[in-house]
């Protein structure tokens, strides 16, 4: 088992001409994605890699049953895109671009909300579940093998660092998702930790943070409160970023005592759950509890 | 980016909303001229993009043109927390009786715009929700609907009867703006309620979300940046780089905003300071052969670490970028590169052609370049 990408999960690829797209289109497949159609607005037929490309999502879903989207598609393209797949009942919306505009990404969610639908992003590299051979976005594949961690992460490299340590020491994962690096994101830590606590595969959870926002904090009291049961261990960057600056995400900015270091590190002390302040160590307290 | 208080209030006055009468001037003979124009008293605000002026003293009362000169010679040229004070919003002095705060913002937690009011305005806002918290209400809406009838009910439930009419109105107002500026924050703070009944926008603060620029480029210019400043955060904008300067001697390349904290980190942890660091959204031979441009004019370096993990791209293609630089423009200092990932031998082959042993392991990537750092000379 694993998380939200499944092996029987059908994909569709919004923007697929794209060069980017057709790019990870073919890692995908080649990896195992089970994609089944791509859409081109208003220049469909023909095919990518073998996938038919359809004019609009509507026509796609009435060819295809499909359970997720994932939109290779500019930041200014994003909402209309995204509104589209909601439209058309898709349940999981994967938004990869960076840049998308706040309100544009507020008005996705709310929408998603409504359709009862899941968004992964935006600014995301999306997500991969190895034992299911399974990956949505374009999280490069050979860092990554089955086991028994799931792994939650506000930033694509530090992920692709951290679970190549991982897979180095023979430390496998259930599904690694990439959060998104804005501020707001569809499935911030505190879903995915929901999601994790019910795969009955993921023995513990890793979630890798940054500075910024208060999505560490309201994870560590859901844990605090035990609402989540299995072991959770956390990797946090940011502690020596200068204040009120962007260092690099959107979400990472320090504003007043907002989502300062300080906070995040005393809500996980309180909170019992260990905090590794290198990757290093990450290695290491990940060992301890699958050793335990 | 944050619009300058007379640009809001340029934009709240489109909008309906009353704001005093007022004049920006560069100069203290115009805020005489001005000063005597109005006649009676005239208030005095810099124009700067940090808040809370009026705590640092900044905002100035004039009762006469000698004083309003006076006061705005002694504001003008000053620097105040790194921006040059070379505007000042001169207006007139509003009689007061009551002052108010209405704010709309983003609720991060919920995802929903929050409406924000208080019948105690002029203040700190936050300092009133800590101590008087029943005072300040905060009501979440739906950004695609706006305010209903009953969220505008619920928000200025607080108010006394005869001031709720009034409120709604700023408060319909306040969200047309937020949505048709794309902000992340917009505000009064203090929303007057002069003697004469009428509600008059005193101070007015407007932040639009920076990805959403694209719609509002007319707002875009330097404020306050000089020239070369500008034009290096538009470049910077273009490639699709952050780049942000410390203040010691350590030089990082790298690309991800996730492990570029990271690797900051680890260099403070063992005692390393850095001077400046470059993230690239993405790398590729052409991206780090123009990113080593900003590194060989800084005379604070001591050294410059790369980093580079090759998941989607090739360590070779980067390597080859490396040597195309360092052969064109040698640096006087040091380079130590991180490579791991695709093609990480026949990256590593190349970088030897230019006497670079790359390194493998981050950590030991960071020992060398806090060792190097810390050399004489």
């Amino acid at each position: 088992m694993s998380i939200i990408a499944k092996s029987s999960t059908r994909v569709l690829i919004q923007g697929i001409t794209g060069n980017a797209a057709r790019l990870h289109t073919k890692n995908m497949l080649e990896y195992g994605t089970k994609i089944v159609a791509g859409v081109r607005p208003g220049g469909g037929g023909g095919d990518v890699h073998g996938v038919p490309v359809y004019d609009s999502v509507a026509q796609a879903t009435s060819n295809h049953p499909i359970d997720a989207t994932i939109l290779f598609v500019p930041p200014r393209g994003t909402k209309a895109a995204a509104l589209e797949a909601l439209n058309a009942g898709i349940k999981t919306v994967v938004m990869v671009a960076e840049h998308v505009p706040l309100h544009d990404n507020l008005e996705i969610l709310e929408e998603a909300e409504r359709k009862g639908s899941l968004v992964i992003g935006p600014n995301t590299p999306g997500l991969i579940s190895p034992p299911e051979r399974t990956k949505l976005g374009f999280v490069p594949s050979q860092y990554f093998i089955p086991g028994p961690i799931g792994v939650a992460s506000r930033s694509g490299t530090l992920t692709y660092e951290i679970v190549s340590r991982l897979t180095l020491n023979g430390i496998g994962q259930t599904t690694c998702i990439g959060v998104g690096g804005d501020p707001v994101v569809g499935t911030p830590f505190p879903k995915i930790l929901q999601f994790f606590e019910k795969d009955s595969e993921t023995k513990a959870i890793l979630l890798i943070g940054e500075i910024g926002g208060t999505r560490e904090e309201e994870a560590a009291e859901m844990i605090r409160d035990r609402e989540i049961a299995k072991p959770v261990f956390v990797y946090l960057v940011g502690r020596t970023a200068p204040e009120g600056k962007r260092v690099g995400h959107a979400g990472a900015l320090i504003e007043g005592n907002r989502g300062t270091i300080e906070s995040k590190l005393a809500s996980f002390r309180e909170a019992g759950v260990p905090v590794a302040d290198t990757p290093a160590d990450v290695i290491r307290i990940a060992k301890q509890i699958l050793q335990s | 980016m944050r619009l300058y208080e007379y640009e809001a209030k340029e934009i709240f006055q489109k909008y309906g909303v009353a704001i005093p009468k007022g004049q920006i001037v560069e100069s203290a003979e115009d805020a005489h001229r001005f000063a005597s124009q109005i006649g009676g008293q005239v208030v005095i605000k810099p124009q700067v993009l940090t808040k809370k002026r009026g705590k640092a003293g900044m905002i100035r009362f004039a009762s006469n043109p000698d004083e309003a000169f006076r006061e705005s010679q002694s504001l003008l040229g000053i620097i105040y927390k790194d921006e040059k004070v070379s505007a000042l919003l001169i207006e007139e002095k509003v009689e007061t009786a009551i002052e108010f705060y209405v704010g709309i913002t983003i609720d991060y937690s919920f995802l929903k715009p929050v409406a924000i009011t208080s019948p105690f305005g002029g203040l700190d806002i936050e300092e009133v929700a800590r101590e008087k918290p029943a005072m300040v209400k905060k009501v979440r809406f739906s950004i695609s609907e706006g305010p209903t009838e009953k969220d505008l009910e619920e928000q200025v439930s607080i108010f006394k009867p005869n001031e709720r009419l009034f409120m709604k109105e700023v408060s319909k107002k306040l969200y047309q703006i937020f949505r048709q500026y794309d902000a992340e924050m917009v505000e009064i703070n203090p929303l007057a309620l002069s003697k004469q009944g009428k509600a008059v926008a005193l101070d007015a603060f407007l932040n639009i979300d920076d990805d959403s620029l694209f719609r509002h480029s007319d707002l875009i210019r330097p404020r306050g940046k000089s020239k070369e400043e500008f034009e290096f955060e538009q470049f910077l904008k273009e490639m699709k780089w952050k780049y942000i300067e410390m203040d010691g001697d350590i030089g990082i390349l790298s690309s991800g905003a996730g492990i570029t904290m990271a690797i900051l980190d680890l260099i403070s942890m063992r005692g390393g300071k850095t001077a400046n660091f470059l993230d690239t959204a993405q790398m590729d031979a052409e991206g780090i052969y123009k990113a080593f441009s900003l590194f060989s004019g800084n005379t604070n370096l001591k050294v410059l670490l790369v980093n580079i993990f090759a998941g989607l791209n090739r360590c070779d293609d980067l390597a080859m970028g490396i040597k195309r630089y360092l052969r064109e423009y040698p640096l006087r200092i040091p380079v130590v590169v991180r490579m791991i990932g695709y093609r990480e031998e026949e990256g590593k082959n190349i970088l030897r052609e230019i006497n670079i042993e790359a390194i493998r392991s981050l950590e030991e990537a960071v020992e060398k370049v806090i060792k190097l750092s810390k050399r004489e000379g």
